[in-house]
């Protein structure tokens, strides 16, 4: 599906992270620079389920394929950042 | 019957249904009477479940290649409606196992799913599944039933799993345990126990719960004190727990649209039947406009249900990603479609609604009763529409975009052979959303065009441009919502609801659009007719929008003789 996606055209884990922390706060409704990058996202009330739909964001914005369960294995930002770099560098 | 139009498998469903007439004729399992007496008694319905057994409805649980029915998960869901035609309790009490087993279609061994199937379809082992534990709720991470590694590589597993249906009966149960004490979305692992295998002391039953319907039900419990379980008795990775029952999860949710259609189909006919037989002022009840409305729209509910009950089933098949989306749909729209029906017939059937012995033995109270449970196991409709509200940002944008699945959608809404069910293609979260919902703009063209060529009724047309428009309106009403986690605003679940009443109209709309029967294509009209009714307050429906449906259901009718 990587026609409906409007990914920037490079990636890295410093921009992921950046995009992320916007996300987490819209969901949680806070301040971007509240949101602390080493904390579980279950802490935000992003807990095993409904952390899924990041991962759902994730894919459509960078058309990347992430195996759900990445965000279980790595539940916080910076954690998921990192994990993330490898993908988008082989896009 | 064309072989371009996809229809629900009939071969397993309609030898339940002669076996179960047979029983019903001579006075035995299925009549009405020991069905009410059985659900007075509170007790099992054991001679049904092994008329069951004797049938082949085991065969229906397990899949083709080893050793199962043909049909997959559609085959399932019409085989389990005809048993819940009849009798809902009967379904919910022998339909669990295909829940205890299905963790292991989805991650056993090629030696566990072998091993299970041949107990499953030889000796008609009855395998619950239980999750759930006292205190825990819907919360599938609270559980404390705890499985240790011992260092041989075989577990101990000590805790309650409750209330589980089968608990007591069941001679397999499949637990979700705890494997790492700190829990979290790894910290859970699923255990297939064989309980004939346990020593004496490992286990006991939990007495049964007496409860509102579905009252002859072993909805019992489990005890487990330091029960040595061998390691192959681990369905999955350690951690996997999880991720094995949220899929799982996506067929069975799937299949409880069978359990609703077959108690909405019963209620139907009783009422439908008692219309026909009851004179007042002068008439029969079922000549009477206000009645046969309610009849007929009733029968669309049901219309609407099914299509998106045969759709959703068809999709485990063909669009299996995007399961996540299209199973917490389907078992939050498809229970409450068919409650209003149910609500709405009950008020027609009057006194006979509400009295235990009167009308076909008090069915109808019975299967109101037993219809509840549907909204509440197997995550109740709030927990199904929060999960569908956490997928709402995709899904805006996907609508918004019109883009789909094509391929998968086709394979779906088409004629040809499903492929066959691969569990390794459900997705813990849908990436092209929900295809059903995303192509109603283009699939809404193709029936103006039909209608225009005159292979469609015109009121198709119309009703297919109104459900284009209210999907990109619903689009637009998911999008402003605010992304939530587990504490989505209420407002966001009366949107979730449009969002089931557009996937049973899209599903309807698909149907439509390919070649059908003309009285196929009066249904489907008439379903969509009761979409929009859902979906816009204060639609109005042309006052012969259902009639068309009413006349066969009570036929013939004549004014009584005076
Ligand atoms: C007859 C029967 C048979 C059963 N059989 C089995 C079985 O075989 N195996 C098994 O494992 N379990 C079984 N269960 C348990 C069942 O599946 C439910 O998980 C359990 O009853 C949870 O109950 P609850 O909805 O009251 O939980 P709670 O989670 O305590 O819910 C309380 C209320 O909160 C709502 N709610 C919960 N979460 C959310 C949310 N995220 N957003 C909004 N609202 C929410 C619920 O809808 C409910 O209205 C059975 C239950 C019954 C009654």
């Amino acid at each position: 599906m990587s026609d409906i996606t409007d990914a920037p055209a490079t990636a890295d884990a410093t921009e992921v992270r950046a995009w992320l922390r916007e996300c987490v706060a819209t969901y949680v409704r806070l301040p971007a620079e509240d949101i602390d990058e080493n904390l579980p996202l279950s802490e935000y009330g992003l807990d095993s389920v409904y952390v899924l739909s990041l991962c759902a964001d994730i894919e459509d914005r960078y058309g990347i394929e992430v195996e759900p369960t990445l965000l279980w294995d790595h539940p916080a930002i910076g954690p998921i950042s990192e994990a993330l770099a490898p993908l988008l560098a082989a896009r | 019957m064309s072989a371009d139009v996809p229809e629900w498998p009939t071969g397993l469903a309609a030898a339940l249904a002669d076996a179960m007439a047979a029983g019903a004729a001579a006075g035995g399992a299925f009549s009405t009477a020991r069905s009410a007496a059985l659900d007075a008694a509170e007790a099992f319905p054991g001679e049904e479940c092994d008329l069951l057994d004797a049938s082949g409805l085991a065969r229906a649980y397990v899949p083709e290649r080893l050793g199962g029915v043909a049909g997959g998960l559609p085959e399932l869901l019409s085989a389990l409606r005809e048993v819940a035609r009849r009798d809902v309790t009967v379904a919910v009490a022998h339909g669990k196992t295909f829940l205890g087993s299905v963790s292991t279609w989805v991650a056993g061994t090629e030696d566990q799913q072998r091993a299970l199937a041949r107990l499953v379809t030889d000796e008609n082992a009855v395998v619950a599944w239980g999750l759930t534990e006292r205190g825990m709720g819907s919360d599938l991470l609270a559980g404390n039933l705890t499985a240790t590694p011992e260092p041989d590589g075989t577990w101990r597993i000590t805790g309650e799993k409750w209330p589980i249906n089968n608990a007591t009966r069941g001679r397999l149960i499949c637990v979700l345990a705890r494997t790492d004490p700190a829990g979290g979305p790894r910290g859970f692992s699923l255990f297939l126990i064989d309980k004939s295998a346990l020593p004496e002391g490992a286990w006991e039953p939990l007495p049964k719960e007496p409860t509102h319907g579905i009252r002859g039900a072993d909805i019992s419990g489990l005890r487990l004190r330091d029960a040595p379980v061998p390691a192959d008795a681990l369905v999955g990775g350690v951690g996997d727990g999880l991720g094995i029952v949220l899929r799982a999860l996506q067929l069975t949710r799937t299949l409880c649209a069978a359990l609703s259609l077959g108690a909405g189909e019963h209620a139907l006919r009783l009422v439908a039947d008692f219309a026909v037989e009851r004179a007042l002022h002068g008439t029969r009840l079922a000549l009477l406009p206000l009645a046969r409305r309610v009849l007929g729209r009733a029968a669309a509910s049901l219309a609407l249900a099914d299509a998106a009950a045969l759709l959703g089933g068809r999709s485990a098949h063909g669009l299996p990603g995007e399961m996540s989306a299209v199973s917490a749909t389907v078992k939050a729209g498809v229970p409450w479609i068919v409650q209003q029906a149910i609500d709405d017939l009950a008020e027609l059937l009057g006194a006979r609604g509400f009295l235990t012995e009167q009308h076909a033995d008090g069915m109808f109270q019975k299967l109101e009763r037993d219809h509840r449970i549907v909204a509440v196991f197997d995550g109740s409709t709030a927990v199904n529409r929060s999960l569908l509200i956490s997928q709402f940002p995709l899904l805006a944008r996907l609508i918004r975009k019109g883009s789909y699945d094509a391929t998968g959608l086709a394979a779906v809404t088409g004629g040809a052979p499903l492929p066959e069910l691969d569990p390794a293609a459900l997705r813990l979260v849908s990436r092209t959303g929900c295809s059903i919902v995303q192509a109603v703009p283009d699939t809404a063209e193709r029936i103006t065009a039909l209608a225009a060529a005159g292979e469609l009724p015109p009121r198709a047309a119309e009703l297919a441009a109104l459900l284009a428009e209210r999907t990109g309106a619903l689009a637009d009403a998911m999008a402003e919502l605010p992304p939530t986690g587990r504490n989505a605003p209420a407002a966001a679940f009366a949107v979730a609801r449009q969002f089931e009443a557009c996937f049973a109209g899209a599903a309807a709309l698909h149907l439509l659009a390919v070649p059908c029967a003309a009285d196929r294509a009066v249904v489907l009209t008439a379903a969509l007719e009761r979409c929009l009714e859902l979906l816009v307050p204060g639609h109005q429906a042309p006052s012969d929008a259902f009639e068309p449906l009413v006349t066969p259901l009570v036929q013939p009718v004549e004014e009584p003789v005076r």
